[in-house]
């Protein structure tokens, strides 16, 4: 027999932060910086966590030499050449901490991974990344990485329940990427009627997770700053984001200019632009699950850097939360109708 | 004293289905499959369980030949005479199984449906649709139709409880139609205010059938294939639809141009339209039950068909089902506020 959970599931969207006594001055006393030692590779990190998505729009070498400047993160696509990436070691030695290698759980994503992480070495950060993380060749993919590489940090996803955090842990990823469903350019809820609602998926990822001395990222669903200090409230220690930092010069494809608008491309890795670029096209047996849309182009992404971090301090005076580290503990939320006054849009 | 049923009824769009452990490596390892042998009839049924909606718009005969390539159903609507039926079972032999011949509780519809049964005895399925499934002239209809059809499988409907479901199969039909009101052209619920939302209904149904061996279909209500996902899930053997299949090249109606964009027309079967086009009008005692909208043109089925499948395959994968009879058993429904993040939904 089906069986229908009772208590009702919440996204971002369901909940805002309530305000608490404060002793801090001004949101520029705020620290975003978080030091993490991760669990299985025993290495330790250091950075403000967010992430840009490992998606072939996003997670561009252009974005990461500006993220690295703030020291934030960014898990590089899995569509670059051994040669581009030489090149990039060569060019941008300094961004080398910042960034992840991705991968997917076929043959060929693995042996293109291990000639990159043997070609540079200092990249220590694996991103083993399928739409299904909750398949049993997955877990048995994520020990053969741990085997092959046990000193890298392997984040690895997607979940979005304790019970398949604490599997991913114990077979040997660090952090864990949640979210099913929640992205702006994915169609996987409607393709498949199977997802989790973000915020409390990351609530009960990150207690699982922390009981293991493990980590989780939260992936998707962020479509505001405010969203993203939601995620850290929640447990989240990294938010990964997609759509926010897309349609900006960093980002790759050509700007599109219709009717006087400039307009960049934005599409998930399941959708069809995707599966055609580099695939061949979608497979007889399955549909596609994720969307192509054209975003207003936003020039540099440092001006979108500067207002999501600007946000994040504001949050944490607010809640009176001196560093990025103590929010999720000052954080309560309450649940709510609407975000905010929709007079004006 | 009227009474509150205080426990919330649930639609599609309230819930999603909760992932669990796998062992599938690929979407392509699922069997979408089903056979099933009915309670009355004692037949036997092997297919992909969708059916398309018996409406002059989408359960054409253009429809079932595409739709039986992939073994899909098509329950046929009851305004072919019996002359197209005769002509489309000479030229599709093959189709024949995967069809169902309709019929309302009327006597000139029920004359009809024995003559398109005596010419074309490959046809093994009969659809009774009524609008109200809960009349005791409806119960009577389907005892009458079970008698005169010993050995065909009778699908019933539609009704949305329990008790009711359980009543039309001991009356003897096979599969009970399940819905009322939530289709996209249905205005039924806005017309009359009655209704069940459809997840909570195919649950409640589905328990009763199966109860019986009987079985049931979950009819209206799906928009996307995530929510013919959530049908099989909920417990549905069959899920039938109707706007989901409708525009297409195999669906009846002309194409409209307009500002250089293609339409097809799509209306419930008791909208005015479908009432002027069959019965003169729409009688001085009732209201249409249904609207009608012009649907973007979507091209051949067979696009949509393959989307619906792949879908439903991932949703397999998932919830870890490697065929479509584990869905249900494998299936945690959570409840929700959203489906999708809306962020982009304007910018297509």
């Amino acid at each position: 027999m089906p069986r229908i959970d009772a208590d009702l599931k919440l996204d971002f969207k369901d909940v805002l932060l309530r305000p608490k006594r404060s002793s801090l001055k001004s949101r520029s006393e705020v620290d975003l910086e978080r030091t993490f030692t991760f669990r299985n590779s025993k290495q330790t990190y250091s950075g403000i966590p967010i992430i840009v998505a490992n998606m072939d729009t996003v997670g561009t070498f252009e974005m990461a030499v500006v993220m690295s400047q703030h020291a934030m993160f960014t898990a590089v696509h899995k569509h670059y050449s051994l040669d581009d990436w030489k090149c990039f070691a060569e060019t941008h030695p300094e961004c080398l901490q910042h960034v992840a290698v991705s991968s997917g759980s076929g043959q060929n994503d693995l042996e293109r991974m291990s000639r990159i992480l043997e070609a540079v070495p200092q990249v220590k950060f694996i991103c083993l990344d399928v739409a299904n993380g909750y398949s049993e060749h997955f877990v048995e993919f994520v020990k053969l990485v741990r085997s092959k590489f046990p000193e890298h940090t392997i984040m690895a996803g997607n979940v979005v329940t304790g019970e398949m955090v604490e599997e991913l842990i114990l077979s040997g990823a660090d952090i864990i990427k949640v979210g099913v469903g929640p992205g702006s350019v994915c169609t996987t809820r409607t393709k498949t009627g199977v997802g989790y609602p973000q915020l409390s998926a990351v609530i009960e990822c990150a207690d699982s997770a922390h009981g293991l001395k493990g980590h989780i990222i939260s992936d998707g669903g962020c479509t505001c700053p405010g969203d993203v200090a939601k995620a850290f409230g929640a447990g989240a220690d990294f938010v990964m984001l997609g759509g926010m930092f897309s349609g900006h010069t960093e980002c790759a494809g050509e700007v599109i200019e219709r009717n006087g608008q400039k307009l960049k491309l934005f599409y998930g890795m399941s959708s069809d632009t995707a599966m055609k670029k580099h695939a061949g096209g979608v497979a007889e047996y399955r549909a596609s699950e994720g969307k192509t849309v054209e975003v207003p182009y936003k020039g540099d992404v440092e001006n979108t850097i500067l207002d999501i971090l600007g946000g994040l301090r504001s949050t944490c005076t607010y809640v009176g939360a001196a560093k990025l580290k103590e929010l999720s503990r000052r954080a309560t939320f309450i649940r709510v109708t609407q975000q905010h006054n929709t007079v004006f849009g | 004293m009227p009474h509150i049923d205080n426990d919330v009824k649930l639609d599609f769009k309230d819930v999603l289905l909760r992932p669990k452990r796998s062992t599938l490596k690929s979407r392509s390892e699922v069997e979408l499959t089903r056979s099933f042998s009915f309670r009355n009839s004692k037949q036997m049924y092997s297919g992909i369980p969708v059916i398309a909606a018996n409406m002059d718009t989408v359960g054409t005969f253009e429809m079932a030949r595409v739709l039986c390539k992939f073994s899909l159903f098509t329950a046929i609507h009851k305004h072919y005479s019996i002359h197209q039926w005769q002509e489309f079972a000479s030229q599709n032999p093959d189709c024949l199984e995967c069809l169902a011949a309709s019929s309302g509780s009327g006597s000139a519809d029920f004359e009809q449906l024995e003559q398109i049964l005596e010419a074309i005895p490959q046809v093994k399925y009969i659809c009774l649709d009524v609008a109200n499934g809960y009349s005791e002239h409806f119960v009577e209809f389907v005892k009458d139709v079970r008698k005169r059809f010993p050995q065909h499988t009778i699908m019933a409907g539609n009704v949305v409880t329990g008790e009711m479901v359980e009543e039309l199969i001991l009356s003897g039909a096979d599969i009970i139609k399940v819905g009322i009101g939530p289709g996209s052209v249905c205005t039924t619920r806005k017309k009359t205010g009655v209704g069940y939302p459809q997840l909570s209904a195919v649950m409640e149904c589905a328990d009763a059938a199966h109860g019986l061996k009987g079985h049931i279909i979950s009819d209206g209500g799906c928009s996307c294939p995530g929510d013919v996902a959530k049908a099989f899930g909920a417990g549905a053997d069959f899920v039938m639809l109707g706007g989901m299949l409708a525009g297409h090249s195999e669906s009846g109606g002309e194409l409209i141009e307009r500002d250089g964009k293609k339409y097809k027309l799509f209306y419930g079967m008791s909208s005015e339209m479908a009432m002027k086009k069959y019965s003169g009008g729409v009688a001085e005692y009732r209201a249409s039950e249904g609207k009608i909208v012009e649907v973007p043109f979507k091209g051949d089925v067979e696009h949509t068909i393959r989307d619906i499948l792949g879908g439903i395959r991932s949703t397999c994968t998932y919830v870890g089902a490697a065929k479509l009879k584990e869905l249900s058993r494998r299936t945690t429904f959570i409840r929700v506020t959203q489906q999708v993040n809306p962020i982009f939904s304007n910018s297509q």
